[in-house]
């Protein structure tokens, strides 16, 4: 492996790192702010999350409130977890022998989970235009809910490198059972 | 796999044990087991002249195709 790899691997799990735990503070606390709202203070709604304004349908109609809430917290933990999950393959990979079944499994779960990411953000959006067009205004809803074609992306690259890694595992094993 | 590995019988004739093979081959005891127990995907022309030089004989005497 080359000598600039490394260091670039070690950044990257650095990265990871404090990207998971941003997500993690993000999902806890759009979860906290969501039960504050609800019970205690009525107010909470209008600063969900870093400006995350939803005053407008917990006005509208507080069961619809709770759904997109729900939505926004569970793609936020979804997105820790592809982060978490990329972290355990930093862990857990072997630059001598990178073909792990480990690994790809890894892999293929961060690509099904990107999928299911980018098939909820789109629900999520088309759900909130529906609101939208019956009058609830929402602002900043686009950097929590958004980017669902783009993860739809992200997980037929994953995947496709996950089918790689597979026949990697194929010609790694076949290399070592050669005498 | 139809194909089988005689390297014990040859070394049953020619008396040899598999410590002394590995050392006048120069392969590893793990990979001449691996190769005897016809674990082997795959053999190298290099190994198998090795082989045949050491115990005095042909590809055909330690490869063996037998049908399933």
């Amino acid at each position: 492996m080359k000598s600039k790899t490394k260091p670039i691997l070690r950044i990257l799990h650095i990265v990871s790192w404090i990207i998971f735990i941003g997500l993690c503070v993000r999902a806890g606390a759009i979860l906290y702010s969501f039960f504050v709202s609800l019970f205690l203070n009525t107010g909470g709604a209008k600063n969900l999350y870093a400006g995350l304004n939803l005053s407008s349908l917990f006005m509208y109609d507080r069961v619809q409130y709770c759904i997109v809430v729900s939505l926004i917290a569970f793609i936020s933990a979804l997105k820790a977890y592809v982060f978490y999950l990329v972290i355990k393959i930093f862990l857990k990979i072997n630059f001598v022998h990178p073909f792990s079944d480990t690994v790809a499994t890894l892999v293929s779960r961060i690509g099904y989970i990107a999928l299911f990411i980018g098939i909820l953000s789109i629900i999520g959006m088309s759900y909130c235009e529906w609101l939208g067009r019956k009058g609830v205004d929402f602002t900043d809803l686009h950097q929590f809910m958004g980017a669902g074609v783009e993860h739809l992306l992200f997980a037929g690259v994953i995947v496709f490198i996950s089918q790689l890694f597979k026949r990697g595992i194929e010609i790694q094993s076949e290399n070592e059972l050669t005498v | 796999m139809p194909i089988i590995v005689n390297l014990d019988v040859m070394m049953a004739k020619r008396k040899m044990s598999l410590n002394e093979l590995s050392e006048k081959v120069d392969l590893t005891l793990a990979n001449l087991s691996i190769l005897k127990t016809g674990k082997a995907k795959a053999i190298r022309f290099s190994t198998l002249e090795a082989i045949c030089k050491v115990l005095e004989c042909q590809p055909g005497e330690i490869l063996e195709y037998r049908e399933e």
